[in-house]
């Protein structure tokens, strides 16, 4: 093992992060013994082999996704970095983890449907009501209607990350429709089939059943309990950033993928077009954001959506997964408030923690945020996928005076967060391991019961030093191996 | 067309046929987990080195070669088992041997078929004679298996792209539909030993071995996502059955194998009075069997826990297996 701490030593720097495979002494984690030692002895020219044979299979596959800037015409199509040295997860961690998000979804369900009846938790004053009602995502059109199974978020992302003592963090909930299942998947089979001895050799928790269960919970939304529903995967079309994934999913889960335009409405009733003419869809599960899937209900110049389909979704003869209005709970500012609700709808006490946040439209804790820029993250409440942030640490001064002034403008627009020390984890570069940061995407699945998928999806920030993990920021993802013993 | 071409053409589509499927089948057990309640707390320690050894043998029984291995190796390991299946000369339906077997038959009839087909086939053989065992583990054996299936798929696809839909061309077909049909059934007569050497019931597919065990099942005829369409989250063995058996749309299907198999038989024409009347004979006999298949219902396969009905299939193809030898060739099975 001293050779791998003198090897090591040699590119890990010695900052205060945890890392998921070193300890401090750099000896290596039980877990990851396996892991290490057959990174360790693999020849260079042997990894150059499976480096390229996977490259190969993902562009033969066409496992990419689409990056649109403004200064290009042509869109940039490229494969997310996949780094092969798999983050492991000891079971007990994981467990804990499981429970946690189970237990997270269940209460953001709760909430979701008690803001769109009662509001009790309102009345409760437990969260302030303009909280919800300048909330960009809530959907008055929601308010008063009952979804099929009472499941509001069908398919969801928590974030997790881990500080500097490996304890475990919500970093965010992402409930309208997480992205990143495709990656997961196919991670794992290009891991079983390159470095099928390691895999074979480790015993990984199977992710098989996982796409079953997915297909159990759209199932189980079908209207009057149908025992052979229609189901369809909406898809803005094969521009969207993530189209492989909806080819991914329809696939895999044998759905129908389908834009707007091969729907359509008809006195209540959703109606796919298809060569045997019309049939009648009953469940839709949507990639496409809420203010485009119906353009009478919302955005009137949208031509992803279908007109009318709120309407077949008000009388209760389609069903719409995730629902729409899901958003008001994944907001930023509403998540400062998860650890109530947890307490509120289920009397238990959170299995897994936010991180401290502060709420700017509270005056001392604004002031805070404003004396001590350089050392939060802030956030823009209604932006995702890593843009609107400033990242205190490593901001110019220019940037943190410009956050400054639009806090002070509209303080409700940003929440602010201590800055996490993400956990990080080795990757392969040029044939040595180098430490990057990660973090851990959960995906749960519910239906009559919620699933959490063993593992998830493990994101890294492929940039040395930097905290990014989201692929349209240039990040990489591992494979993530739960560990069955 | 000589007696012993028409031999030589039925055993090349079967072999070509056989190939494919080995290597579908190894691929897709191969990346199985070893399984089989490791995930299960309730395993004890003897048991988890026994459970990899279950895995390596119903690979071999899936070939319905357990007798000829365990005569030959003895003990089921990783290495004796890839070999075996794979490389091994001495076993007659490993990837080389019927390949070898393919490319021996075609040459005794080169002149008669598109010289494509030879290259493509003659390729293949030279390609596979170079290979060692460790080269397929250091380059991955799934690559190797990829590899494998791009050969098969070149030699069908130069086939169908080129030859005169002639009596060479139905007799290929005829091999190879009476070996997917024999190839499905022997799966899912794999599939009932283990459900009967586990006990455990396999409707209930929530536990994580059956699962990715009958998940594996269906990739190995390349079958998943056409299953999926026609039985969603239905994911028991009994729907599976049912799937590859009786589906009517799905070309690994035992179904669909003997309907393009009687197809092809038909299609075969004979000047010989005597043999016109052989011919009859096994169309006949070809109609019987599909006759029995279009009498199952669900009900049948359901109840058939036992593994009745595949065996009696399985039977009924081997016989068409040998009377379709005694009929046309005469020269009995010399090239087999």
């Amino acid at each position: 093992m001293s050779t791998a701490r003198q090897s090591q030593s040699h590119y890990y720097d010695s900052q205060s992060f945890y890392d998921e495979m070193f300890e401090k002494d750099f000896s290596v984690r039980p877990h990851y013994d396996s892991v290490h030692r057959l990174f360790g002895k693999i020849k260079p020219s042997e990894l150059n082999i499976r480096q390229h044979a996977l490259n190969q299979r993902m562009m033969e596959e066409g496992i990419t996704f689409t990056l649109y800037s403004s200064n290009q015409n042509e869109p940039l199509e490229r494969t997310i970095p996949f780094d092969y040295i798999p983050r492991v997860i000891p079971r007990h961690e994981w467990d804990n983890i499981d429970r946690g998000v189970r237990q997270r979804i269940r209460a953001l369900n709760a909430f979701t449907h008690d803001i769109y009846h009662q509001q009790h938790i309102v009345k409760d004053g437990i969260i302030p009501r303009k909280m919800i009602v300048s909330n960009t995502y809530f959907r008055p059109e929601m308010v008063g209607l009952d979804v099929p199974s009472g499941v509001y978020i069908t398919a969801s992302g928590i974030d997790l990350i881990r500080d500097e003592k490996g304890r475990y963090f919500v970093l965010e909930d992402n409930l309208r429709s997480p992205s990143g299942f495709s990656y997961l998947f196919k991670g794992r089979t290009l891991m079983s089939e390159l470095f099928h001895d390691l895999y074979l050799s480790s015993s990984v928790q199977s992710i098989e059943r996982s796409l079953n269960c997915f297909l159990s919970s759209l199932r189980s939304l079908a209207p009057s309990g149908k025992r052979d529903p229609l189901i369809v995967l909406l898809t803005p079309g094969s521009y969207n950033s993530a189209y492989y994934e909806h080819t991914f999913l329809a696939q895999q889960l044998g759905i129908h993928l389908v834009e707007g335009r091969d729907l359509v409405y008809k006195d209540h009733n959703i109606y796919l077009r298809d060569l045997r003419g019309l049939r009648k869809v009953d469940v839709i599960y949507r990639r496409i954001d809420d203010e485009f899937i119906d353009p009478l209900a919302f955005q009137p110049d949208s031509l992803l959506g279908v007109p009318g389909l709120m309407n077949a979704y008000r009388a209760g003869n389609v069903a719409i997964a995730n629902a729409p209005g899901t958003g008001v709970a994944d907001d930023k500012a509403v998540y400062a408030y998860v650890p109530d609700m947890i307490r509120y709808y289920l009397g238990e006490e959170p299995i897994l923690h936010n991180v401290p946040t502060y709420i700017l439209s509270r005056k001392e804790e604004r002031e805070y945020v404003l004396d001590h820029l350089s050392e939060l993250v802030v956030k823009e409440t209604s932006l995702s996928g890593g843009y609107g942030m400033l990242i205190g640490p490593s901001a110019t001064a220019a940037e943190i005076k410009a956050f400054a002034e639009a806090i002070k403008l509209d303080p409700e627009r940003y929440i602010a967060q201590t800055t996490m020390k993400l956990s990080r984890a080795p990757v392969m570069m040029d044939g040595v391991m180098a430490p990057r940061h990660i973090d851990l995407r959960a995906f749960a699945l519910m239906g009559e019961e919620t699933h959490v998928i063993p593992g998830g999806l493990t994101r890294v920030a492929m940039t040395e030093g930097s905290l990014v993990v989201n692929s349209s920021q240039g990040g990489g993802v591992k494979d993530t191996w739960v560990l069955s013993r | 067309m000589l007696n012993r071409n028409a031999e030589a053409l039925f055993w090349i589509g079967r072999y070509m046929e056989r190939a494919e499927n080995h290597a579908r089948l190894i691929d897709v057990h191969y990346h199985l987990q070893a399984e089989d309640g490791a995930d299960s707390e309730a395993v004890g320690k003897g048991q988890e080195a026994a459970a990899p050894t279950c895995k390596w043998s119903r690979i071999v029984d899936a070939l319905g070669s357990r007798e000829s291995y365990v005569q030959q190796y003895g003990s089921y390991s990783e290495q004796d088992v890839l070999r075996y299946m794979t490389l091994d000369r001495d076993n007659p339906n490993s990837l080389v041997s019927c390949v070898s077997h393919a490319r021996g038959n075609l040459r005794t009839l080169r002149e008669k078929v598109p010289s494509e087909m030879w290259d493509a086939v003659n390729g293949f053989y030279l390609w596979l004679r170079e290979k060692q065992p460790e080269d397929l583990m250091a380059e991955s054996p799934h690559l190797f298996f990829g590899k494998i299936k791009e050969w098969t798929a070149l030699f069908q696809g130069i086939s169908q792209s080129v030859m005169p839909r002639e009596n060479e061309w139905h007799f290929i077909e005829c091999g190879r539909y009476l070996e997917r049909a024999e190839n499905t059934l022997r799966i899912i007569k794999a599939a009932y030993n283990t459900v009967i050497a586990s006990g455990e019931s396999w409707s209930n597919s929530n536990a994580t071995g059956a699962y990715s065990y009958l998940q594996a099942m269906l990739r190995s005829l390349s079958g998943y996502q056409v299953f999926r369409r026609y039985y969603a989250d239905g994911m028991s063995v009994e729907s599976i059955v049912e799937f590859v058996i009786l589906n009517e749309v799905f070309p690994r299907s035992v179904h669909f194998a003997l309907h393009t198999l009687d197809e092809h038989m038909r299609y075969i024409r004979f000047q010989d009075m005597q043999l016109r009347s052989a011919h009859d004979k096994v169309i006949r006999q070809v109609s019987k069997v599909k006759a029995d298949l279009a009498c199952l219902d669900q009900e049948d396969v359901m109840l058939d826990r036992d593994g009745a009905i595949v065996g009696h299939l399985l039977d009924a193809c081997q016989t068409m297996g040998g009377t379709f030898a005694k009929t046309f060739f005469r020269m009995g099975e010399a090239s087999a």
